[in-house]
């Protein structure tokens, strides 16, 4: 069941609509005529939680499908940019250039620490293009 | 005549040094995100909304259509070349493919060209002569019309880019209106989904759910997948002969007339417009034995329709206000960072916007023939930088686009966590387009649900009664009974359902 991708597409929706709806439910509901802030999110979260239940009965139906899911990838590319965050506020974004290239770089097919090198040189100087002659407020050095 | 009146008007306005600029950058950045793998459209005009900030607003628009029209320009030259497959350039890949390997690249590139430009010269003619008139029919909705229109928009783009698997995308049309609607709510004033964090009471921004989703969660996925294509090193004998030129004219024609249609329905666009056209010509074409195999017609019809599509589907947007696709989707939101509200008062209060937006196409129009035609060789060679060294760029993009939305790098965490969020549905099998629509459209959705039942005390007998909405509604009825009928019938076969072609 874990690994039917169809299976988790009705449970994920299904989470989707009971996070919202639960939320939703406790805001004002107001009248249909006069509706408050919770009942339009409601509605909709009831239809999305309608068309999970309505896949995972369909999944009962049909023949299983894989689930492929690259954890090393998403997981490199989500730390090259949190990386990229916290060193561009402690540290500079000349810093963080290096680290999100060479980090990031660790998903490609191959590795190469000639060509990151190269990659950085290039966006350090877009970066201080943008800076310097469009004005935008990165903090470079 | 005042047709005639207007695009002079307009090319007034489309042929300033600035605009003409803003026209060849659009047209250039579009063919070249158009070529590359794993770039399209929709990612990159969300990278470049966040500049276009600081244009003025008529060079801002120009270029983003540009972007979007140059860009079906430059997928098929991929496509034909090297196979490689585009939302809007399925049908491409198989005759254009096909003469390829016969050894007629040349004569493959020219048809697509030299019909994309018919295709897009007629679009704009309709272009000018409809947009009015439907701005005029515009006036006569009201809200229940415009919930109606909104939510057949979502079920057509769910059925067009889900390949037949309608629900995914309606389920992520839904998602996508959910998330429109975290911040404060804009008529009780309450918070909603916040939180009580600050940061989220604005709301989420549009380019961090676009560049999340298209962005970060489209470069892991390419990564996951490892393609590796081997660049074009043919040669390209462009000039046809005069045979061959007079097959291009009547396929290139009925392509655009077919492309034009379709381009204004909802949940069309390119990738309906395409498939369109190419059914036509197995019908209707006088060498419809060859199409398959590598025949020019096959090549004509789609790349004509595809280039009419793109610039019809902006008849929707600035005559009625909604847009139809989730590329529209993106337009329109550059429009209201402009301070622009798309829709039938549109053309009337900024004339210049609109006549020379619809000139600036035609302008664009030979930049792509000129750019895609004779200079082809040159734009094939940028598939010798490999993607590993093009991903780490545009993540370093979606970064500073994020940024210079408030000039603040916490931002930054949100569009990793749609990056995140958007990969994960990728996985499921959900498409992130309708999610962007949905999103966009889900506060003026809300808004006019609000008011309808205002109006109604209440009741939801103002959706059936009122002819417009009605109408709407039945259309929708009609595609979820057709819908069931097929899964029953593919469950009583238990064989599994013809889907159709989805990319």
């Amino acid at each position: 069941m874990w690994t039917n991708q169809k299976v988790m597409r009705g449970l994920a929706l299904v989470a989707v609509s009971l996070f919202f709806g639960i939320q939703a439910y406790n805001l004002q509901l107001g009248t249909l005529a006069r509706a408050g802030a919770g009942l339009f999110p409601l509605m909709i979260s009831g239809a999305v939680g309608l068309i999970g239940i309505v896949m995972l009965i369909q999944a009962r139906f049909e023949a299983p499908e894989p689930m492929g899911f690259g954890i090393r990838n998403i997981s490199i590319i989500m730390a090259s940019l949190i990386g990229f965050v916290l060193i561009a506020h402690f540290v500079k974004v000349i810093v963080a250039i290096v680290y999100l290239v060479f980090v990031a770089g660790l998903a490609a097919a191959d590795y190469s620490v000639v060509r990151n090198v190269k990659i950085s040189v290039v966006l350090i100087g877009i970066a201080a293009c943008f800076h310097y002659f469009l004005g935008l407020n990165l903090p470079l050095l | 005549m005042d047709i005639i009146n207007n695009l002079a008007f307009g090319f007034g306005h489309a042929l300033t040094l600035h605009n003409l600029m803003y026209c060849a950058i659009g047209c250039m950045v579009g063919t070249l995100v158009g070529l590359l793998p794993g770039l399209g459209p929709l990612s990159t005009i969300s990278l470049l909304l966040p500049l276009t900030y600081a244009i003025p607003t008529d060079g801002a628009l120009i270029m983003l259509a540009g972007i979007y029209y140059g860009a079906q320009y430059g997928d098929s030259v991929s496509a034909i070349t090297m196979k490689i497959p585009h939302a809007s350039s399925i049908v491409a890949c198989i005759d254009g493919y096909a003469m390829t390997l016969k050894g007629q690249t040349g004569l493959a590139l020219f048809s697509a060209g030299i019909s994309s430009f018919i295709g897009g010269t007629v679009a704009i003619v309709v272009l000018s002569t409809l947009a009015i008139p439907l701005g005029e029919v515009a006036f006569l909705f009201g809200p229940s019309d415009y919930c109606a229109l909104m939510l057949l928009g979502f079920v057509c783009v769910s059925f067009v880019t889900t390949g037949g698997h309608m629900l995914n995308g309606l389920s992520m049309a839904l998602v996508g209106v959910l998330l429109g609607s975290i911040g404060t709510d804009v008529i009780s004033g309450s918070p909603r989904f916040t939180f009580d964090m600050i940061f989220l009471s604005d709301g989420v921004h549009l380019i961090s759910v676009a560049l999340g989703c298209f962005g970060i969660a489209e470069i892991t996925k390419n990564l996951d997948s490892r393609n590796q294509f081997t660049p074009f090193s043919g040669s390209i004998k462009l000039i046809p002969t005069w045979p061959e030129f007079k097959r291009i004219i009547p396929s290139a024609l009925r392509g655009s007339v077919v492309g034009s249609v379709l381009g204004l329905l909802p949940g069309g666009g390119p990738t309906l417009a395409q498939f369109g056209a190419y059914a036509v010509e197995k019908k209707f074409s006088k060498y419809k034995h060859e199409i398959g195999e590598g025949a020019i017609e096959g090549v004509a019809g789609q790349a004509a329709a595809d280039e009419a599509a793109a610039r019809t589907s902006f008849i929707p947007l600035m005559s009625i206000g909604i847009p139809e696709n989730a590329v529209m989707a993106l337009m329109m939101a550059a429009f209201i960072v402009k301070g622009i509200q798309p829709g039938p008062k549109m053309i009337g209060e900024h004339p210049e916007l609109f006549w020379g937006l619809v000139a600036s196409m035609w302008i664009g129009n030979v930049f792509l023939v000129i750019l895609n035609v004779p200079l082809v060789k040159y734009w094939l060679s940028v598939f010798k930088i490999p993607y590993s060294a093009l991903f780490p760029s545009i993540l370093f993009f979606c970064c500073v686009g994020t940024f210079s939305l408030n000039n603040n790098l916490d931002d930054i965490y949100i569009t990793a966590a749609f990056g995140l969020l958007g990969y994960m549905f990728l996985r499921l099998g959900l498409e992130a387009a309708p999610l962007m629509l949905g999103f966009i459209l889900g506060p003026m959705l809300e808004e006019n649900f609000r008011r309808a039942m205002l109006i109604s005390r209440g009741s939801f007998s103002i959706f059936v009664t009122r002819p417009i909405s009605g109408t709407l509604l039945a259309l929708i009825a009609i595609f979820f009974i057709w819908q069931i009928v097929a899964f029953v019938r593919q469950v009583k076969k238990g064989t599994p359902a013809p889907a159709a072609p989805s990319h």
